[in-house]
């Protein structure tokens, strides 16, 4: 079934008036001070996030770094050592699962093999007690919803994983829950499914604006692609959040600039705060470059200075702009685009532009351009 | 779902539910443990009012107490280690030397667990018996008038019988354990220029030890248990420690005597069955089936 | 491979029928000849007969073998219900006391069974409870001696299910009780059907705690039968103990073709 047959059932069910948009407002995520230890060991240290209603945010990090057991906090497979959880207004932290009124979706979807498709999605509406014709017109339209109307009757050993995730997408659906918790739900898939899934999750979401949502993952791109702000944990710390361009644009610290994407982060020297315009200028090895300005850095000081591959260009753009001469170290094709890697001031650069017609050769030496705009200063962390 | 503020449902998932785990084991300790008790209370007190070790002194310096144990043991360890050899051979040639229907004559070995165990003792009668097949057969091959071959009324036929009944629960872990083994690691060996037995030894036996630990400390203990084979071969002189508190209980009815023996064997048993448990737990996962 | 050559191959093979053969195959078959057999003196039976099963429908051991077959069913319908209660209830229970439980239930399986008759005879012959001369002491020595192995059984079900079904289902508003009804029973159900099976199996051969703890007029067929075996009527006992065999394993066939919807997972 083509997504956009399925966003074209999304909407007529929206329009419609059906119960899709029916919102719980208010339902947001809050983490109060979470911390959660499994006996001596402390897995997640004093977690305080909020996610807005509607919005979605992902969690990310390396793996261990304890992004499950936050998410299973929420859904209360997890008791928190301290600190509270809140489900819009409500404080869940005492709740069982099962009055938490959640959606979840775990990475190997965890599909009630025992039931067939239009079962696992009635699930959690039987176990309401909801009226057996309610029930089966929402199963329905969860059904048509992801386009899986057309296996009702299947057992979900007979769907492929592509579809199995439909089918838990649904159930999880199905309840209305006031936030869906999305535990690595495309991990299981392989690249291409990965993706267009990625591009049904986000129509589905904005078929339903009032749904919130808390995703995990350790894959920048999805969270990139999919969410409103994002989380990134470390060794079971959230050790930096915002909105997810800001973030990218702007990351706080190298792990953040590092987990969100490649990123060239050279040692510079601060020579002037504030060189006018929101600008900072900065020391790289023996030239003197313009960047954007960062409060709190003092004169000096060493900092790192991150600039995204893509942001460096042969020719000048955006204004201020930054000259520098490197000599060709590193060349690969890679289909689409071309990364070059050269050495300038006794640094690697690594640079992502459109494939070369005539590719320098390695050694040539010649100019590359930054807008300073496009670099950012991150305190150089010990 | 209303979305009310929290409702009366409190820590419910987080309880460690103690109280569910109080019928079912009420129920044991009525039905058996104190039962149990009561039969270490009898030995100790017989019909006497105060508690004392005399019934043990005279039960455990009867010959025929002593035979009885020696009888027990002996029998449970020649017996576990036929199952131990029968069950090694034959699950080798099962997991190893590729023939059709293994696999289904594996499983019909293992349905020998569901029949009754005197079965084997019966037809051993008819088999090995004195006026049985095997006797028949070499009276009239060596013209001799008396049956020559009477193994099966000493404890020899008890033994022979357990190993048949006992060894697929040595079988059940060993194949199992084979399982792992990657043929390729087989094949590697026999690349390198190892013969079978060089394999079996270096290979397949340390692999298999495990198994081979778990299911003849399970044997141990079951045929230390083990009554209806002794009950119907009922060999003259080979008398089993269950075989004794059976007599004693229901031919004698000497109830102390026959509790100060159950003792005595539920004593021995409990300490094989730890045996058991602690080769379980170091080696884990090759639980023999069934216990 | 471990035998490449031919010869090899046909020696093992020769070893192993050599062994199935007098070890498996010649008891059974030797049992189901004599219980046709008319008279035994040679190598063969001189003439086979229908007659000891035609005696066998009619006299008391007919009732024998239902006597057997109603006490199998409800011991092992009362273990299997203990048993998956325990083992579903330990799962709540963590650390030391854990391990101390599942000893605890398995240690009937470790008892040699003529204790247990003696255990129950000597403790429900006097109150609190008597129960001594009644069917309900027969019917508890076969649960006492097939209850671990349910529990056992159940137990290892569970084990390999993983939490994430239930968690699932719980997350999805299911309460314990329902997610118990539609998520956890019917996923263990092949664990369940294993386990009684086995209890069943157990109890139709189960002779030492019996024979201590019978009443007049509840004799199961394996007592019965060591009472003809002992009289030496053994051809007649050869063929209760093949009906035995036959109506346990008939049992057994049936309950293997329960459908279990997640027998095919995995
Ligand atoms: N039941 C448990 N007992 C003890 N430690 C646990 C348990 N569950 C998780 N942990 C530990 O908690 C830490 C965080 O685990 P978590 O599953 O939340 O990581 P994650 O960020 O989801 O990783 P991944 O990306 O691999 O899924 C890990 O170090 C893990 O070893
Ligand atoms: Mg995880």
């Amino acid at each position: 079934m083509a997504p956009g047959a399925v966003i074209d059932d999304v909407r007529s069910a929206v329009r419609a008036g059906s119960s899709w948009s029916s919102p719980k407002l208010g339902s947001g995520i809050g983490f109060e001070d979470v911390t959660v230890s499994y006996g001596k060991l402390v897995v997640l240290a004093s977690l305080s996030l909020t996610i807005e209603p509607g919005e979605i945010m992902a969690l990310i990090g390396p793996s261990g770094s304890a992004k499950t057991t936050a998410l299973r906090a929420v859904a209360g497979f997890v008791r928190p050592a301290s600190g509270r959880i809140r489900i819009g207004e409500r404080d869940v932290t005492d709740l069982p699962p099962h009055a938490r009124d959640i959606g979840m979706v775990v990475q190997n979807y965890a599909l009630f093999p025992h039931m067939r498709v239009e079962d696992n999605v009635a699930f959690g509406l039987r176990a309401r007690r909801e009226a057996k014709e309610a029930v089966k017109q929402r199963v329905a339209e969860c059904l048509r919803m992801v386009g899986m109307s057309a296996y009702t009757q299947r057992y979900p050993r007979e769907l492929s994983g592509g579809q199995q995730q439909r089918v838990a997408i649904a159930r999880a659906l199905a309840v209305r829950p006031r936030v869906l918790l999305l535990d690595e739900p495309l991990s299981a898939l392989d690249a291409q499914i990965r993706h267009s899934m990625l591009q049904e999750l986000a129509r589905l979401h904005e078929a339903m604006p009032s749904l919130t949502v808390l995703y995990v993952t350790h894959d920048q791109t999805e969270a990139l692609t999919l969410a409103d702000r994002i989380a990134i944990m470390r060794d079971g710390r959230l050790v930096a959040s915002g909105p997810s361009q800001a973030l990218y644009r702007e990351p706080p610290t190298r792990f953040a600039a590092e987990f969100l994407g490649r990123a060239n982060l050279l040692p510079v020297t601060l020579e002037a705060a504030d060189a006018g315009d929101g600008l900072a200028r900065v020391r790289l090895g023996e030239i003197s470059l313009l960047v954007k300005a960062r409060p709190g850095l003092s004169v000096g000081r060493d900092c790192l200075l991150c600039i995204r591959p893509h942001g460096i260009a042969m020719r000048p753009g955006g204004r201020p702009s930054n000259e520098l001469t490197g000599v060709v170290r590193a060349m690969q094709w890679q289909g689409d685009l071309h990364s070059v890697t050269l050495e300038t001031q006794g640094v690697l650069i690594r640079m992502i532009c459109a494939p070369l017609r005539d590719p320098p050769s390695l050694g040539v030496r010649f100019p590359i351009h930054f807008a300073a705009e496009d670099a950012t200063l991150i305190p150089e962390d010990a | 779902m209303t979305s009310i503020a929290a409702p009366a449902i409190r820590r419910t998932s987080f309880n460690t539910g103690w109280q569910w785990v109080l019928p079912p084991l009420f129920f044991l300790s009525v039905l058996f443990f104190y039962p149990l008790a009561l039969i270490v209370r009898e030995s100790l007190l017989g019909h006497g009012r105060s508690l004392s070790l005399s019934h043990y002194d005279a039960v455990f310096t009867s010959g025929l107490f002593q035979d009885a144990l020696l009888h027990t043991i002996v029998i449970a360890l020649a017996a576990s280690a036929g199952c131990l050899v029968l069950g090694f051979v034959l699950a080798l040639v099962l997991s190893f030397v590729a023939f059709p229907g293994a696999r289904l004559l594996a499983r019909l070995i293992d349905t020998f667990i569901a029949l009754p165990t005197f079965l084997v003792a019966l037809s051993f009668t008819f088999i090995y018996g004195s006026a049985g097949i095997l006797n028949i057969s070499l009276m009239h091959l060596l013209h001799v008038r008396l049956p020559p071959v009477d193994f099966l009324y000493s404890a020899w036929g008890v033994i022979l019988a357990e190993v048949t009944v006992y060894t697929p629960f040595v079988l059940r872990p060993l194949l199992a354990s084979f399982s792992l083994i990657e043929p390729a690691q087989i094949e590697i060996a026999n690349s390198l220029g190892a013969g079978p037995w060089r394999i079996i030894r270096q290979v397949i036996l340390p692999a298999a030890i495990p198994a081979l630990l778990a299911g003849g400390s399970l044997c141990l203990l079951l045929t230390t248990n083990e009554f209806g084979i002794v009950l119907f071969i009922s060999a003259k002189g080979v008398i089993t420690l269950p075989l004794l508190v059976y007599d004693q209980a229901v031919q004698e009815f000497d109830y102390t005597t026959a509790c100060v023996i159950a003792a005595a064997n539920i004593g021995l048993s409990l300490t094989l069955y730890s045996l058991y448990r602690m080769i379980i737990t170091r080696f884990g996962g090759f639980r023999a089936g069934l216990v | 491979m471990l035998v490449w050559s031919r010869s090899g191959r046909i020696g093992a093979w020769l070893l192993f029928s050599l062994l199935f053969g007098v070890i498996y195959v010649l008891p059974v078959a030797v049992i189901a000849i004599a219980s046709f057999a008319g008279q035994w003196n040679g190598v063969l039976p001189s003439h086979l007969t229908f007659a000891h099963y035609a005696r066998a429908v009619h006299s008391s051991l007919s009732a024998e073998l239902r006597v057997s077959l109603i006490t199998g069913v409800m011991a092992s319908a009362v273990a299997l219900v203990v048993g998956t209660w325990a083992a579903l209830a330990l799962r709540k229970i963590y650390g030391a006391s854990r391990l101390v439980l599942d000893i605890v239930f398995f240690i009937p399986s470790a008892v040699p069974s003529v204790s247990v008759g003696l255990g129950l005879l000597v403790a429900f012959s006097r109150p609190p409870i008597l129960l001594n001369g009644t069917i309900a002491m027969v019917v508890v020595a076969h649960f006492v001696l097939t209850s671990a192995f349910t529990y056992g059984n159940v137990s290892a079900g569970l084990a390999r299910l993983g939490p994430e079904f239930e968690q699932m289902a719980e997350s999805l508003g299911a309460r314990p009780g329902y997610r118990l009804r539609h998520v956890t029973l019917p996923l263990i159900t092949p664990y369940l059907i294993a386990a009684f099976s086995l209890s069943f199996a157990l109890s139709m051969g189960e002779l030492g705690a019996t024979m201590m703890v019978y009443p007049p007029g509840w004799r199961t067929l394996p007592v019965g039968i060591f009472a003809l075996a002992d009289r030496g009527d053994i051809f007649e006992s050869a063929t209760l103990t093949v009906l035995l065999a036959c109506a346990t394993l008939a049992v057994l066939v049936g309950l293997s073709y329960i459908p279990t919807r997640a027998a095919s997972r995995r």
